[in-house]
């Protein structure tokens, strides 16, 4: 349950444009997919032979917040993660759509679970070293696991099938009878309290990678713990940078979930202006631009230049950017009303101010591109009902005719940075050319995800902007998640089904999906797509576009290559003389 | 002496009064703004309602709000340790030590070259009356009023970094170094920031310069001294200038009181320049309550201390000014 | 300017001034202060061409609302049909760049902003917002101020100790906080927010207005109290008072008659400075919200857009450098005036 607030966090800086920022605009240029698009993947041609050594320097404009591994939530610390730690077993590192794939890591195989979806039996690997030398052992994730339930605020209860984990606070935590390590047999035992498909996904993120078990079981602030990767944390500096040098005791034990990596030391540096950590790029002084960070306009037609073709990356994210729509109030408790303006928004408009067609793919769906069970289906256009090809205002107005809601006042809610600013205008005028009176809600970025998740305030909205990154490449992540009957929570403030969007049918068929996930995954695959494509027809979303990213890297950078789901792999990078 | 002392004690009893009373109105301002739950901000994404809770409890965000006041004073005061809501690993009070002395360099170079034009400005006014400089002089200090400072380093950088950035400002940099980094860059860094910052004092400072220089001339000391036959520049630098100068000074007290408390979030948002200004500016947006507080609290410390100096230097000099 | 207040202070002593009105007497000396005059008539320029700004956007009247985005739309530039947003070039076709100034009246004469909209007509559109915001809360901010003064200068003792210390208070209060949080708490209330008669919607121009009013009501206060309370002293008052003349008639028949010329000279620099407040806050996002528009968010909105299309901020700056620096010298010009003694200070 990625939010772009994830990445957001840092963000104040935002609107003052050439300093900067971050943040969600980030993403709006962002992006990810597997690569399709452009001329990425492949490595520059004069790349031969990869070299290790030398210092890979990456320029972000803001540092990723606290870097207790147990609370941290950000994209920008896991790609740092994934080099110094290791989890029972990982995405595979490398690119493109086998990048999705989880192989064992510390663990010898990925089990497949006995007792009926609720016992998983890990082999730990023997001989591996934290990075102060202390052996890992299975017992540390028992420290690990306990950290997620006595370090506040970091997963959104990812392991709380985990036995024992009802009881546990921030207080204190005993998983002792969930996860039972045999320190002798390197054996550890996981008893979950009820199946769950995506428990293998939830084990390969950072927040279950081994920690030693003398940690503290309180937040270690910005100081990370050892891990078992290529790599270890010499300092972090939230204002300055951080730093990452090679780990003694590291030897590689499976070349596909942690290879070796290639520079002796990677350094991130924070606080320059997006501007001139493009200009400092470009010009060799640095090695990449961090890929959260939103290029300026300005700069962008810099990039378009044939000099820099093969040191700029775009990838298309799998992550939505949508408008979703208010199902408990009037208009768009009318299904109706909710096509209508499905009909009438301008997608093209919206990939203007995303960056154009190179930084935005128009969508109808809630499932983005090259994504587990991802069919193409666009209902909402004139043309093929596959790709958005432009607004239909004609069957727009029709509807609303039909639905009785012309006229209706709409609050179309947003954020007051540049981007959040033109998305929620263009919305206004969309939802006015149909018949609406609608006006703007903009709040600053800190305020307006917390404002529209807590259903205390649903009276208050109509349409509402949100972004959503994936986790990790699970239909459920999006389909439940975001539009399950299970996910809206009343009088709270964490309801993450935005749209108080719940449809019976589509529900037990997401129970069904799920229950049938590890048996079946052929027939689960299948059941998703269709449940993507009913959800499409009853309009929960006016979905806008899947965003893309830009990777910029200096000319001397080689082997790039990108992660559909930690993006650039940055310890995979080799450095020219 | 004594009265002084007690101007003094006064002066500082109402200081902390004002203080407590804007902590007090911004503390429970926040609380009242909806969407802003700092348990939720800290909980990280979706978390359940019991990490919600539980996370409430231990901020202490379910206790009466003021006993939460009294627990952000004392974190500020005593024991020093007030975490962001935004980060709970970063440390609020080294984090506004770490941006002062940014500020400090950007108020420091701007107000010297605001008092050295000033001072040129308004004695070259002044000395012209009568001629046509002296109204251009002043029209181009209003102009420096009346330019909003955002805007004018907006233009700045259209300048430097893109129109002339080829030739004639290839060497300019945005961004800040440390002074102890690289001197040069430091400079480089900073000067067309100070430009920008320093314009409107320019404007400001000159035209009080010129009012009080043309008010002093009239003076019997003044004649007297013109009348030993000193020469005009004597009387201007040795009798007129000191004594206009009081005025000045302690408006420039005011002034840069108010700048390195923050002041300068303007010049430093557009610029980019991480100092308390820009904090401020980063902390309001997020609504960071802890980082608020501490820079508010630090601000009117600056502007208090340059306001009490100031008048304390007035008491001192004048016994008749004994204000309230 | 200030050797223009000294020759309006020479004809000042001649001698055919004495015994006038005294307000007859100020406009006379105004009238001859060219600079000022030529100041006023830029002022009114600005406001008649702002407020004319639906007859220029009548010529876009091909786009419809000059203030939606147009972003699909298309102009004329150089006789050919081109489109308003247009893509990168090279390889990577990134981003897509308004359409820069045609300088062709009506087809984009200072070219699009970042939702293609024509930001002559947004310029125009957005200082009828700050000059609004500008007199409105200068006005506002005057008889506020003016009241308490009154109140507090007449009355002395514990009101006029509590109602100054009121002030000390609203004057070092951080003006962007409240912005914020003004903002914010009206934003989140769709319905707007019931003060007595009123409702105040989060996107109506008067948040803004209202909260620079009250942030430069001390400003405005101290000065006036400072002639109150001089003028309270005086023989006259003290004759009404013996004479038994009602607390209401003193204050507003006896002493506001001798307070208004200060607040009147406030009056054009308190505006001016407020426009410049008014953009400030707007650029930090905090001012005037969606969808309107003031110069304040087209600057904002143009520093995204400032290497390439350094008009979108340009055009507003220039507007209110003029309108602040007319306003300024018109206000010295009425100081010299009203108040001739003071000719020399500033402030």
């Amino acid at each position: 349950m990625r939010h772009i607030l994830t990445r957001a966090r840092n963000l104040g800086t935002r609107k003052p444009g050439l300093t900067g920022v971050a943040a969600l605009s980030v993403l709006a240029i962002a992006a990810a997919g597997c690569g399709s698009s452009s001329p990425s993947s492949s490595s520059s041609p004069s790349a031969s032979t990869p070299q290790s050594g030398g210092t890979f320097t990456i320029l972000a404009n803001s540092s990723f917040g606290v870097a207790d591994p147990a609370q941290n939530y950000t994209l920008q610390e896991w790609q740092l993660l994934i080099d110094t730690h290791d989890g029972l077993v990982g995405f595979a590192m490398t690119g493109g759509i086998a990048g999705t794939k989880i192989v064992p890591n510390l663990a010898t195989s990925v089990p497949l679970p006995t007792n009926g979806g609720k016992t998983y039996v890990f082999h730990i690997r023997s001989g591996i070293k934290f990075s102060n030398g202390t052996p890992l052992e299975p017992s540390d994730w028992l420290t690990v696991f306990e950290r997620q339930f006595t370090v506040p605020g970091g997963n959104p209860g990812f392991y709380s099938d985990i036995v024992g984990a009802s009881a546990c606070s921030t207080k204190g935590c005993n998983l002792s009878k969930g996860v039972v390590a045999n320190n002798a047999a390197m054996t550890l035992t996981i008893h979950l309290t009820q199946s769950d498909p995506e428990f293998m996904d939830q084990l390969s993120l950072p927040f279950a990678f081994a920690v030693p078990q003398n940690t503290s079981m309180h937040l270690t602030g910005n100081n990370v713990p050892p891990g078992t990767g290529p790599y270890m944390w010499k300092s972090y500096n939230p204002n300055t940078e951080a730093v990452l040098v090679r780990n003694p005791y590291f030897h590689v034990w499976s070349q596909i979930a942690a290879p070796n990596g290639y520079p002796n030391e990677i350094i991130e540096k924070y606080g320059l202006p997006v501007s001139d950590e493009v200009t400092e790029v470009l010009n060799g002084e640095a090695n990449e631009v961090f890929d959260g960070d939103q290029v300026p306009a300005d700069d962008l037609s810099m990039l378009n230049s044939p000099k820099y073709a093969s040191e700029v990356h775009v990838n298309t994210l799998t992550a939505d950017w949508y408008f979703a729509l208010n199902t408990r109030t009037a208009p768009f408790n009318n299904v109706l009303a909710r096509q209508a303006i499905n009909y009438a928004a301008n997608r093209s408009a919206y990939v203007k101010i995303a960056g154009g067609p190179s930084l935005a793919v128009p969508a109808c769906q809630i499932l983005p591109p090259n994504f587990p069970s991802y069919v193409a289906y666009c209902p909402y256009t004139t043309g093929k009902q596959t790709v958005w090809s432009g607004p239909n205002l004609a069957k727009a107005k029709a509807l609303v005719k039909q639905s009785g809601t012309y006229g209706d006042k709409v609050v179309v809610n947003g954020t007051n940075d540049t981007v959040g600013t033109e998305l929620a205008e263009q919305m206004v005028s969309d939802l006015d050319s149909i018949g609406y009176k609608a006006s703007t809600q903009l709040l600053s970025m800190a305020v307006q995800y917390p404002f529209i998740q807590n259903s205390v305030n649903s009276s208050k909205w109509n349409v509402a902007w949100s972004a959503w990154y994936q986790d990790y490449p699970a239909p459920s992540d999006f389909l439940n998640v975001l539009l399950g009957c299970g996910h809206i929570v009343p009088n709270s403030d964490a309801s993450p089904n935005i749209a108080a969007f719940c449809n019976q049918g589509i529900q037990n068929q997401i129970n069904t999906a799920e229950s049938i996930e590890a048996a079946q995954p052929a027939k689960a695959a299948a059941m998703w797509t269709q449940i993507d494509h009913e959800d499409t027809n009853l309009a929960p979303w006016v979905d806008l576009y899947n965003p893309k990213q830009i990777d910029i890297l200096s000319s001397n950078v080689h082997g790039y290559k990108w992660n559909p789901q930690w993006y650039i792999l940055i310890d995979q990078l080799w450095l020219s003389k | 002496m004594l009265a002084v002392l007690t101007f003094i004690v006064r002066r500082s009893l109402w200081t902390v009064v004002v203080m407590f009373v804007i902590t007090v109105v911004v503390f429970f301002i926040f609380f009242k703004t909806p969407g802003v739950d700092p348990a939720r901000a800290l909980a990280g994404r979706d978390p359940s309602p019991q990490v919600l809770a539980e996370v409430r409890q231990q901020l202490g965000l379910n206790r009466p709000l003021w006993i939460q006041y009294g627990i952000m004073m004392k974190k500020i005061f005593i024991t020093r340790n007030l975490v962001s809501y935004s980060d709970q690993g970063e440390l609020i009070i080294p984090e506004i030590f770490a941006a002062a002395p940014i500020t400090l360099s950007l108020v420091f170079g701007a107000s010297v070259i605001w008092v050295v034009a000033a001072i040129v400005m308004g004695v070259a006014a002044a000395r012209l009356r009568g001629t046509i400089y002296d109204p251009v002089l002043m029209i181009l200090a209003l102009i420096g009023l009346s330019t909003p400072v955002f805007w004018l380093g907006q233009v700045v950088i259209l300048i430097t970094q893109v129109k002339l950035h080829s030739s004639i400002f290839s060497w300019v940099q945005l961004g800040y170094t440390p002074l102890t980094q690289s001197p040069v860059k430091w400079f480089e860094g900073l000067i067309f920031p100070w430009i920008t910052l320093s314009i409107l004092y320019i404007g400001l400072y000159a035209r009080v310069l010129r009012a009080n220089l043309l008010e002093v001339q009239n003076e019997d000391y003044v004649r007297t001294a013109r009348a030993k036959g000193l020469s005009e520049r004597r009387v201007l630098l040795r009798h007129t200038l000191r004594t206009s100068m009081i005025t000045f000074l302690s408006l420039f007290g005011l002034d840069f009181g108010a700048l390195v408390g923050g002041g300068a979030i303007l010049t430093e948002v557009v610029f980019g320049i991480h100092g308390v200004g820009f904090l401020t500016w980063e902390s309001l947006t997020n609504l960071d309550l802890p980082t608020i507080m501490a820079v508010v609290i630090y601000g009117a410390f600056f502007i208090v201390l340059a306001n009490a100096l100031v008048d304390v230097a007035y008491a001192w000099i004048d016994p008749r000014v004994r204000p309230t | 300017m200030a050797a223009i207040a000294e020759q309006v202070s020479t004809t000042e002593l001649r001698p055919a001034a004495a015994g006038r009105n005294p307000w007859a007497l100020a406009w006379r000396r105004l009238r001859s202060n060219r600079i000022a005059l030529a100041a006023l008539g830029l002022f009114i320029l600005i406001v008649v061409v702002c407020l004319a700004a639906p007859l220029y956007a009548h010529d876009l009247a091909h786009i419809g609302n000059p203030l939606s985005p147009n972003l699909n739309g298309t102009t004329v530039a150089n006789g050919k049909v081109v489109p308003i947003m247009q893509e990168g070039g090279g390889i990577l076709h990134l981003g897509e760049t308004p359409i820069g100034p045609t300088w062709s009246l009506g087809h984009y004469f200072l070219g699009a902003d970042g939702l293609g909209r024509d930001v002559a007509s947004l310029v125009l559109y957005g200082g009828r917002a700050s000059l609004q915001i500008g007199l409105a809360s200068a006005v506002i901010c005057c008889v506020v101020a003016t009241v308490f003064a009154l109140i507090a200068g007449f009355f002395g003792g514990l009101t006029d100790t509590i109602l100054s210390r009121i002030m000390d208070i609203v004057w070092s209060f951080p003006v962007i906080l409240l912005a914020i949080c003004i903002a914010t708490v009206l934003l989140t209330q769709p319905n707007g927010v019931k003060v007595g008669f009123l409702t105040i919607y989060a996107t109506s121009l008067w948040v803004p207005t209202f909260i620079i009013a009250l942030i430069y009501v001390p400003y405005v206060y101290r000065p006036v109290r400072g002639q109150v309370l001089s003028v309270v002293q005086k023989e006259f008052v003290e004759a009404s008072i013996a004479q038994g003349a009602s607390n209401f008639r003193l204050i507003f028949s006896e002493i506001l008659p001798n307070v208004i010329s200060t607040v009147i000279v406030l009056l054009p620099l308190i505006t001016a400075t407020n426009i410049l407040t008014e953009s400030a806050l707007s650029y930090l996002s905090v001012g005037v919200q969606p969808p309107n528009v003031s110069w304040g968010t087209i600057i904002a909105d143009g520093q995204d857009l400032l290497y390439t299309r350094p008009w979108v901020s340009l055009a507003p700056g220039i507007m209110i450098v003029l309108t602040v620096l007319a306003l300024n010298v018109l206000g010295d010009g009425v100081r010299d005036a009203l108040d001739p003694r003071a000719k020399l200070r500033v402030k």
